[in-house]
């Protein structure tokens, strides 16, 4: 059954540095419980909130990524609810109402469906810079918990809220759409989307002939395509039996793989919502402008353009776009004169593949050798002077366990000395030898194996070796020919 | 009435020697003794070890001619501005232990210009309130009559001025906070620009609307202070990016400097002696040659309710914090969340603070925002607009309460009776333009205060005509008591 899906994403910029109105880390997973705080962020009385430029700043790239009509002025609004983790018991946030003008009012990003290779487009109802609020930690269960504990060292760390429009078609376009988002949010330098909780996703989600459903608490990608899929199910299998789907919030339990109805009633929310007088309008200046823009150059749709012009083949060139570190080096090597197909399966294919074998992250810019060494290893390719397999077999291994290391110092030895390795295999594989000499064909081929290992980790290329040793094998048949 | 030393006079005469700033500290001390337990001026008092210690360290200074602008001058500081060295209870029950982790800004300023912090003033429950009635503390006394109230909310600022409790004190005014305590106690108090002096640490009532100000027994002294305190702040975003003030050396105004004009609607709704002994003022500048004109601000009708509609939204929305949780209360126990976060609150609040939280909620809320905040910040653009265009022209003289101090409890019955003290104060706070208030006279042995309004930064305008109207009334360091 066909569905109608909106997302609301929740993105911290955990790159920002600061909190959005201190000078409290951005990055707070690696403190202890409320140590990461001060008076501004705990919301003591008297503290204020002063704008921190580069949220601000990140902010508005995104808003320009995603193609963002954005307001002349940026006005921060206060939204009320008690909550023990909310020290103020409001969140500063931005409303397109009451006066409020968020960092982007409308417009749109397009995304690549990797399954059909079109880029899909989806508009952006608005983008909102909020502060986050802290962490409570229940005893056990929420219900049954006797008491609560708080921390904030999350409280006020920048949160993004991207509103989509429900123009998403399925589960596998939502699950896609949030990848490229977070992506496109990893370029621009706002966020890394690999920290824990980094990113939440709340889906709104009809089928025809139903109301609309609230999934809320979805933490993954891939649980956004699970729930997504388990909720319209639901949805189609009711309307199916003849009911209706009634419009409520429901909770993702991921443990279990199933939506559930809160379970307690939501009540008519009632948000007190109006401009926080501590905070004037921010100005969107030319300048902040020119920052944010130029902050926002990197895009992955523009990056992939740029890699299939160089000629390669969609799925590696998404491969590489995919991973931003990839995409830089791969990029800067093809400047440094590395040929383009031969960096592409490097980058995009082997080098990837082989951090990944080491469940190391590929987004991580430490995992990834200089550009420059690249672009060696590319030359060593085109000139012939290595195979690619020798360089793939004997060299990314050892360069994705240390990736500062020279080139020099990895570069296998070349076996110089092809012809006695010949001679010696020969001379072992006196079998092989007969039954090639005897018709067999196939023969050939164990024997090229034999040299290559017979070449102990020395780079060879194994075509050469086949030519040696045709070329030996052919000179022991002519005197049995004339006998 | 007696005279009292003014801040100026004190230092003039530390630092030629003629005055050992311990043994003024000790007169004061004795003067707290003698009064205090009538007045109820202070929450808290610095214990008097400690300020002789501190009155040492500035004879020290002035000894090594090394006197900061206000070394050894005794400075009461109003319980809603935070002090990491004192409580800082807002006059709240909810409060009532809170120790600050840091200083406001302005706080910094005084130490850092070598001030003695005396002790923290009474005043009406998180500065709600023109009697400082409402004090989880007990009534403030007015010095010059006991039966009578010193005004609110800074009553305690103003009324240890008036009995010589101490040299210079910090007032903040919503919407008339300084002024109508000044007016009632015969001292002078300043409301400054929006803006020029930073909110960095004020406990928040109406953020948009207040401003921390000056308190003195004389123009002077109010100007040497708010000289100290002024200028831009980093931590504070509503802060003006200027330099300190430059008031402090300024010449009374001569007639033809400047014109003043009075509007209608803020002086026919004043009582028979308030009109008379105001009048009498302006009759007195006339035959010194200042042109005093008749004008006209209708938007005034409308101030007042404006004012507080967006006064009490603002303070329902600061006053969300207090729940119970960072601010902790032991007369609650533990138990659902919800219902420790009532009970918190109804036990931590007084019952005016409930009642403006209340309005407040219901001005912001679905459906009557339009009707109330909405409308309020609308009227607040035209009373703005109205008086900055007057105070292009003139200094825009009024009384500063449209009646004499009224006795304790007559007021607060009635919040309508109550609110309408504040009728020709607020405008200010709308427009936020600077408002000096000073005495003008006295009736029937009780002060009566007269405003003076300017452009915004007109601060140096206003304190130029206080100097002259204090030569004119002679009621420079006037103080309660027999001398």
């Amino acid at each position: 059954m066909k569905a109608k899906i909106g997302l609301e994403i929740h993105v911290q910029l955990s790159e920002a540095g600061s909190k959005l109105f201190c000078d409290c880390d951005s990055e707070y997973r690696k403190y202890p419980p409320n140590r990461n705080v001060c008076p501004v962020c705990l919301g003591l009385p008297g503290a204020l909130p002063v704008p921190s430029k580069r949220a601000l700043t990140l902010a508005l790239a995104a808003a320009k990524a995603f193609n963002c009509k954005i307001p002349e002025r940026i006005v921060f609004t206060r939204k009320h609810y008690f909550y023990p983790d909310l020290p103020k018991n409001y969140q500063i946030t931005q409303f397109e109402k009451v006066g409020g003008a968020p960092v982007c009012l409308g417009g749109y990003v397009e995304f690549l469906n990797t399954d059909t290779w079109e880029w899909v487009r989806v508009g952006i109802r608005r983008v909102n810079l909020e502060e986050d609020p802290g962490r409570t930690y229940y005893e056990g269960d929420i219900l049954t918990s006797r008491y609560a504990l708080v921390d904030f060292n999350r409280s006020g760390v920048p949160l993004l809220e991207i509103v989509t429009e429900p123009d998403v078609r399925s589960p596998r376009e939502a699950r896609l759409l949030v990848e490229y988002i977070l992506l496109t949010l990893e370029y621009i330098g706002a966020t890394n989307p690999r920290l824990e909780g980094v990113f939440r996703v709340d889906a709104n989600v009809s089928v025809e002939g139903g109301e609309r459903v609230e999934v809320k608490n979805i933490g993954s990608t891939l649980d956004v395509e699970k729930a997504l899929k388990y909720e319209i199910g639901r949805q189609t299998m009711i309307v199916e039996r003849g009911g209706k789907v009634e419009r409520e919030t429901r909770h993702w339990d991921a443990a279990r793989g199933v939506t559930k109805p809160l379970r307690y009633k939501e009540e008519e929310a009632e948000y007190l919502y109006f401009p926080d007088p501590d905070l004037p309008p921010v100005r969107v200046t030319e300048d902040l402008l020119a920052e944010a823009s130029k902050t926002a150059s990197r895009s992955p749709k523009a990056i992939f353009e740029t890699v299939r012009k160089l000629g390669v083949k969609r799925e590696i060139a998404w491969s590489i776009v995919s991973s931003p570190p990839a995409a830089d080096r791969f990029l800067e090597a093809v400047r440094l004169g590395g040929d383009p197909q031969v960096l592409a399966r490097m980058v995009g294919v082997d080098y990837k593949g082989e951090l990944r074998e080491r469940g190391l992250d590929p987004n991580d810019p430490s995992r990834w050798p200089p550009a420059k060494t690249l672009t060696e290893l590319a030359k060593l390719v085109s000139t012939g002077e290595y195979t690619y397999d020798s360089i793939k077999g004997l060299v990314l291994p050892r360069l994705a366990e240390n990736p500062g290391v020279e080139v020099k110092a990895v570069l296998p030895e070349k076996v110089s000395d092809i012809d006695s390795l010949v001679e010696e295999v020969l001379k072992r594989e006196v079998k092989a030898v007969r039954d090639y000499l005897s018709g067999k064909k196939k023969a050939l081929n164990y024997l090229v194996g034999a040299v290559m290992r017979a070449a102990r980790g020395r780079a060879l290329d194994p075509r050469e070796a086949r030519k040696r040793l045709m070329e030996r094998l052919e000179s022991m048949k002519e005197p049995q020919g004339e006998g | 009435m007696r005279k009292l030393k003014t801040a100026y006079e004190l230092v003039e005469a530390y630092r030629n020697g003629s005055l050992d700033p311990v043994e003024h500290a000790w007169r004061v001390i004795e003067e707290i003794g003698r009064w205090e337990g009538r007045v109820n001026a202070y929450i808290t008092l610095e214990a008097p070890e400690a300020i002789i210690i501190q009155a040492e360290e500035a004879r020290e200074r002035y000894r090594r001619g090394e006197h900061r602008p206000l070394e050894g001058v005794l400075v009461a500081v109003k319980d809603n501005i935070s002090t990491s060295f004192m409580p800082t209870t807002a006059a709240s029950r909810m409060l009532e232990k809170y120790i600050p982790p840091f200083n406001a800004t302005v706080v910094e300023r005084l130490v850092r210009a070598g001030a003695i912090v005396v002790g923290k003033t009474n005043m009406d429950e998180f500065a709600m309130g023109s009697t400082s009635e409402f004090s989880a503390f007990g009534p403030v006394r007015n010095p010059w009559d006991l039966e009578r109230v010193p005004g609110g909310s800074s009553g305690g600022s103003a009324a240890c001025l008036a009995y010589g409790g101490c040299d210079l004190s910090l007032g903040s005014d919503t919407g008339g906070s300084i002024r109508l305590p000044a007016a009632y106690t015969a001292t002078v108090g300043i409301k400054p620009t929006y803006g020029l002096v930073s909110r960095y640490g004020l406990i928040p009532y109406g953020n948009s609307l207040e401003q921390i100000g000056p308190m003195a027994r004389s123009v002077k002294d109010a100007a040497l202070l708010l000289e100290v305190i002024g200028g831009w702040d980093p931590r504070d975003s509503t802060s003006l990016r200027i330099d300190p003030p430059k008031l402090s050396n300024l010449e009374p105004l001569e007639p033809g400097e400047a014109s003043l004009c009075v509007p209608r609607e803020m002086v026919e709704g004043s009582e028979e002696p308030v009109a008379k002994v105001f009048w009498n003022l302006m009759g007195k500048l006339e035959s010194e040659g200042f042109e005093v004109l008749e004008a006209s601000l209708p938007e005034v009708s409308k101030a007042l309710p404006a004012y507080y509609i967006i006064a009490l939204a603002e303070a329902a929305s600061n006053l969300a914090r207090y729940d119970g949780g960072l601010y902790p209360r032991e007369d609650v126990e533990a138990g659902d969340y919800w219902r420790h976060v009532a009970e918190a609150r109804a036990r931590g609040f007084g019952w005016e603070v409930k009642k403006r939280i209340v309005l407040g909620s219901y001005a912001l809320s679905e459906g009557y925002r339009d009707e109330y905040y909405i409308a309020a910040t609308k009227v607040r653009r035209l009373v703005r607009d109205a008086v900055l265009r007057l105070a292009r022209k003139c200094i825009i003289a009024s009384p500063a309460a449209p009646i004499l101090p009224p006795r304790l409890g007559e007021r607060i019955t009635d919040p309508l009776l109550l609110y309408a003290m504040d009728v020709y104060t607020v405008v200010a706070n709308l427009a936020g333009v600077p408002a000096l208030a000073m005495p003008a006279g006295f009736s029937q042995g009780l002060p009566v205060g007269v405003q003076f309004m300017a452009y915004r930064l007109g601060e140096d305008l206003l304190v130029r005509l206080g100097l002259t109207v204090e030569e004119m009334t002679g009621l420079r360091g006037v103080a309660a008591g027999e001398g």
